[in-house]
Order: C-alpha cells, then structure tokens, then sequence
C-alpha cells in the first residue's frame, strides 16, 4: 500500500510539474497583459507533435529537436501575438474568445497535417531507475529535472535581472514601469512569446512520455488554469506549488476515491479557494 | 414590421419545401432561444456565464428521465426540468453572486460547476447511460381541435413548434428587458458599484437574470433533444458553451434578434460550404476571432452602427448603449 502511495505521489509530481510549467505560462501572461490564453494547450500540442516529427520522422537526436520544437512553436507564438493578442491587451474577455478560436484554428491544422491517428514516439530514453522499493522511468526523471530547472531559472530571471524586475514593476503599476523607462509593448510580445515557448517545451518534453493527441492540451489548459488560480494570480513558484498540488491531489485522490470523479476533487477545490481565498492558496490573504 | 417579420416566418413552410432548409430553420430556431436566454445573463446583464450548457443538457436529460420514469407528457417533463435546472442554477448564482465573483472569476467557478454536472452526467451509468448517450423513441404530443392528440412529426410541424417556442422566449426576454428589472440588469451591467449606490438589490438581479437565462437553456435543450432523437453528454461540454458564446457574439450582444442571426448562420454555414470537418472547425474558430478584432459589436451591433455613424457624431450616451 505504502509503495502505491508513493509511486503515486512521483508520478502526480511529476505530472505537477507539467501543469505548473503551462501554469507559470497563464500568470505570466494574465500578469502582464491582462488576458488569459486558453490556446497554451494548443500550443502545448504543437510543441509536442514538432518534436515528435523531428525525432522520428526527420531523425533529429531528441534533444536538438525538442529545441527546434521550442523555436517553432515560439515562432507561432509571435505570430498569434502580433496578429491577434497584440489587439485584445487587457480586455479580458476578448482575449479569452481569441484565444478560444485559436485553438480550433491550431487543433485543425495539426489534424490536416498529421491526421487523427495517435502518434507515439520511439523510446527515447528506456530503462528505470530502481529505488529499492519504488521504481520510476528514467524518462519521467529527466523531464522533471528539466521543467523544474526552467521554472527554478524563470524565477531567478524574474528576480534578478533588470528585464525581470521590469517586469513585475510593469504588472504592479503599469504607467509607473513605463515611466521607469520600461518598453511596454516588447514586454508584452516577449511574455506572450514566452508563455509559448513554455507550452512548446511541455509539450515537446510530454511527447517522450505519452501519446498524442491534437486535443491533448484541453486538459492541460484548464489544469493549467486551475493551479495558476489555486496558487494565486501572478505567483511563478506558486505556479509550480499549484501544479503539484494539483497533480500529487488527483494521482492520490484516485487510489482513495473512485477515479472516475478524479476530476471533479480538483474543481471542488479549486471553487472553494475561489471562494474563501480569491488571492489563492500562497496569496496575500483576502 | 417586426410582425411582418414572425407573420413571413411562418409562411416559410408553405413557400419552401426543401427539408434541409426547414431542418436549419428548426435548428436556428431551437439554437436561437438558447443564445436569447444566454443573451439575458451575458449581453444585458454583462455576466460571462460558462453554465448554460449545463442547463441545456441537464433540461434534456431531466425531461427524457421525468418521461420515463414519472410516465408525465413531454410538456410535464420540461416543466419539471426547468424547475430542476432552477433548483441547481439557484444554487450555483447564490454561490458566485453572494460572493460577488466578476469577470473571469465568474467565468472559471461557473465553468467549474458545469464540468461538476457534465461529469456527474456522464459517470452516472444507472440514469443516464454514461457516454453512450440515449436514444428517444417517443415524440411530444399535441392537441389540434379536429384531430386530437397526435405526436408531432417531421420537419413541418417541427417548424411551427420551434417557431412559437422561439417567439415565446423573444416576447419573454424583450417584456424583461424593457420592464422595471431590464433597467436594473442593465445598471448591474454598466457599473454594478454604482447600481449597488442607488439601491438596486445586485444580488437579487443578478440571480434573477441568471434563473430566467437558464430556464430557457433547460427548455431550448428538451426542444433540441427530441427534435435530435438523442441525448448524450456532449450536451454540456465547454464546446457546447462556446457555440453558445460564439452565436451571440457574431450576431452582436446588445440586442434580442442579433443571436438569433448569429443561430443561423453558425447553423446554416456547414451546410452551405461542403467543407472537411477539419476544415469546418478551423472556419468556425477563423470566424470566432475575426468577429471579435474586426466587428466586436457582432453582425447587428455593426450595422446600427454604420446606420447611425452620421447622426451620431458628437452624441454620447446613445439609448441603445443603455437598453
């Protein structure tokens, strides 16, 4: 029993940590351009689909694609922000409906290009690592060292060079930053460029572990969504700490409760933190 | 001229037999109550409610299981299922409205209550068949003087039913709209602070808005449902509220007859160009985001405006800002 409950705690982390890179992703991006962007899963599937087509179509070595996945999908990113968020800054709904349309438009396209049949890509890295009495894959291992070592870095970033502080300077007083001298607009295009390439990097880092599917960042999104809430609004290691939360809570919640209803936990916690606790678990207070 | 128009729909029939034309007329129809209500809670109350579909699935669903579990009429059932869909979305408003949630709050905790019901829907195997939906073999009935009760059938009498039931939910909404307690929703819309000041209950309006919106959902889905031949929880997916979002959006927010424009067209749109699903889908979304950068105002938002450009100028608060 006790190694079931362990195993499962790794696993809800490590699957934590893929929600809390996408939710690092919405705060961000809610934290600087007032919008919420439903479409990070989407971007998620072409981060994950690119990286899967480098490495087994094209032959790439896994990590030199998963860069190009990132570029790509970093790319794309520039290009919705420039011809879509670019008109919806901080008008929230708008920028929810956009987003929402983007991602039929994303889902579509990667449907026309790769079709519906489940891709799944070669073993990368087989083998486990035995701990005595719990194993986990290694594969799972390296892609939690990466995504906690990229939202651990996006936090040093944050807090220790003049770009990062302008940045929470900009998400505090918007007028006061871009009297300080802060660019606005490419701080707004950069977030929303790297909120992408964050999604792009999940996804092309869940493409090693799981089968794809164009619609596998809906679920994504809104786990996404819900840790960046749970945690607070505007929190980068509370996005980290939600998603874990939220990933050790469902992985062990369905050993106890019926699995069936797993989803149902998250969304009763996630409204009663709505609720008593709007600024979210690690917030402020009310 | 806006009885003309009802009086020329319903000459349609008898002018038009092409069944497919009639069958998106009685999609439109049944699709167009469904944006009306969600119109009273979203375009004149100003909340972005992501429930309606729940109470669209849930009014089809409860109606199938009052039928045949209770044996009461097809109109029993609805009415039953609107009373249930009240009952949930009481509970719901009073949660997000006594805590005053706004905005994207409100969106998120009523789009978490929707995935709570849809989940219920579809893992409750013993009622509702889980994923595998359900199929409706018997058809409301209805009395006509001459012939007695006889079940209605195919694609004409559809067409009247819906019809009616549409202008039903029109005359309800704009008799609200215009009434005492249309001002009230649209104060709590433009600054609810404000409306709070001078002595509008917001809590009581809001609640009211959002109770009213979604018995027409609950009514809208028994209609959809038997019309369809078929009940399964797609009803109350996050799409299904989209398609509801994108309807009144494109048709534009701040008026009775826009949604029901942006009904028809999303309806009648994949039947015109023959397109691949995926294709289809990637046109739906290109129109979702095209409508928001190019015409926010949605289809008849743009026009009145366009109309109204030159006389306007220099004017602030137009009437229809308000109303």
């Amino acid at each position: 029993m006790l190694q079931l409950v362990v195993g499962q705690l790794l696993n809800g982390v490590i699957i934590g940590t893929l929600y809390g890179i996408i939710a690092l992703g919405v705060t961000l991006t809610f934290g600087i351009t007032g919008i919420v962007n439903f479409a990070l899963g989407a971007f998620m599937a072409i981060g994950a689909y690119l990286s899967w087509f480098f490495t087994d179509m094209m032959g790439m070595a896994y990590p030199i694609s998963i860069l190009l996945a990132i570029l790509v999908t970093a790319a794309c990113g520039f290009a919705a922000d420039q011809t879509l968020f670019r008109f919806t800054r901080n008008n929230l709904i708008n920028g929810l409906i956009v987003s929402i349309g983007l991602i039929s438009v994303i889902q579509s396209a990667l449907l026309l290009v790769w079709t519906t049949t489940p891709k799944n890509m070669h073993y990368v890295l087989p083998g486990i690592l035995n701990f005595g009495w719990f194993i986990v894959p290694k594969m799972k291992m390296v892609v939690f060292g990466v995504l906690m070592a990229v939202i651990l870095m996006t936090y040093s970033a944050l807090t220790r060079t003049w770009a990062g502080r302008a940045a929470y300077a900009f998400a505090q007083a918007p007028e006061a930053a871009m009297l300080m001298g802060v660019r606005t607009r490419l701080l707004q295009t950069g977030v929303v460029v790297y909120s992408t390439a964050l999604a792009g990097l999940g996804g092309a880092l869940y493409a090693s572990l799981y089968s794809l599917e164009v619609s596998m960042g809906s679920s994504y999104i809104l786990k996404g969504v819900e840790a960046a809430i749970l945690a607070g609004i505007g929190s980068v290691m509370g996005a980290l700490a939600g998603g874990i939360v939220l990933g050790v809570a469902e992985a062990v919640g369905s050993i106890f409760l019926p699995a069936a209803y797993r989803d149902v936990y998250g969304l009763v916690f996630l409204v009663l933190i709505l609720l008593f606790r709007p600024s979210g678990l690690f917030g402020p207070g009310r | 001229m806006k009885r003309l128009a009802w009086l020329l729909l319903f000459a349609v029939p008898l002018l038009v037999h092409d069944e497919v034309v009639l069958t998106i007329l009685v999609f439109t129809y049944i699709l167009g109550m469904l944006a009306v209500s969600f119109n009273l809670i979203f375009g004149y109350t100003g909340q972005l409610s992501m429930f309606h579909a729940a109470a669209f699935g849930v009014g089809a669903y409860v109606t199938e299981l009052a039928m045949t579990h209770l044996g009461v009429s097809f109109w029993v059932g609805m009415l039953l299922a609107a009373l249930f869909v009240e009952g949930i979305s009481l509970v719901v408003g009073s949660i997000c409205f006594r805590f005053k949630l706004r905005e994207f709050y409100f969106a998120v905790v009523t789009l978490a209550f929707s995935e709570m019901v849809r989940l219920v829907v579809l893992n409750w195997n013993s009622v509702t068949n889980g994923s595998l939906g359900i199929n409706l073999t018997t058809k409301p009935t209805i009395w006509i003087p001459t012939q007695g009760l006889i079940p209605v059938e195919g694609t004409r009498m559809w067409y009247y039913l819906s019809l009616v039931a549409l202008m039903a939910m029109v005359v309800t909404c704009t008799r609200i709209v215009h009434s005492w307690m249309g001002r009230c929703f649209a104060a709590i819309r433009l600054n609810d602070g404000l409306a709070n000041a001078l002595g509008i209950d917001v809590f009581r309006y809001q609640l009211v808005s959002f109770l009213v919106g979604n018995a027409g959902a609950a009514i809208a889905g028994a209609l959809y449902a038997y019309y369809l031949g078929y009940i399964e929880p797609g009803y109350l997916s996050i799409d299904q509220s989209l398609a509801i979002v994108a309807m009144v959006l494109l048709g534009g927010r701040a008026s009775m007859i826009g949604p029901i424009i942006g009904a028809l067209i999303l309806t009648a749109l994949p039947h015109i160009i023959n397109f691949s699903a995926e294709l289809r889908v990637m046109i739906y979304g290109l129109i979702l985001i095209l409508t928001i950068l190019v015409m926010p105002k949605g289809i008849v938002g743009t026009l009145a405006a366009l109309r109204a450009a030159p006389a306007a100028a220099g004017s602030y608060a137009k009437r229809s800002d308000v109303l």
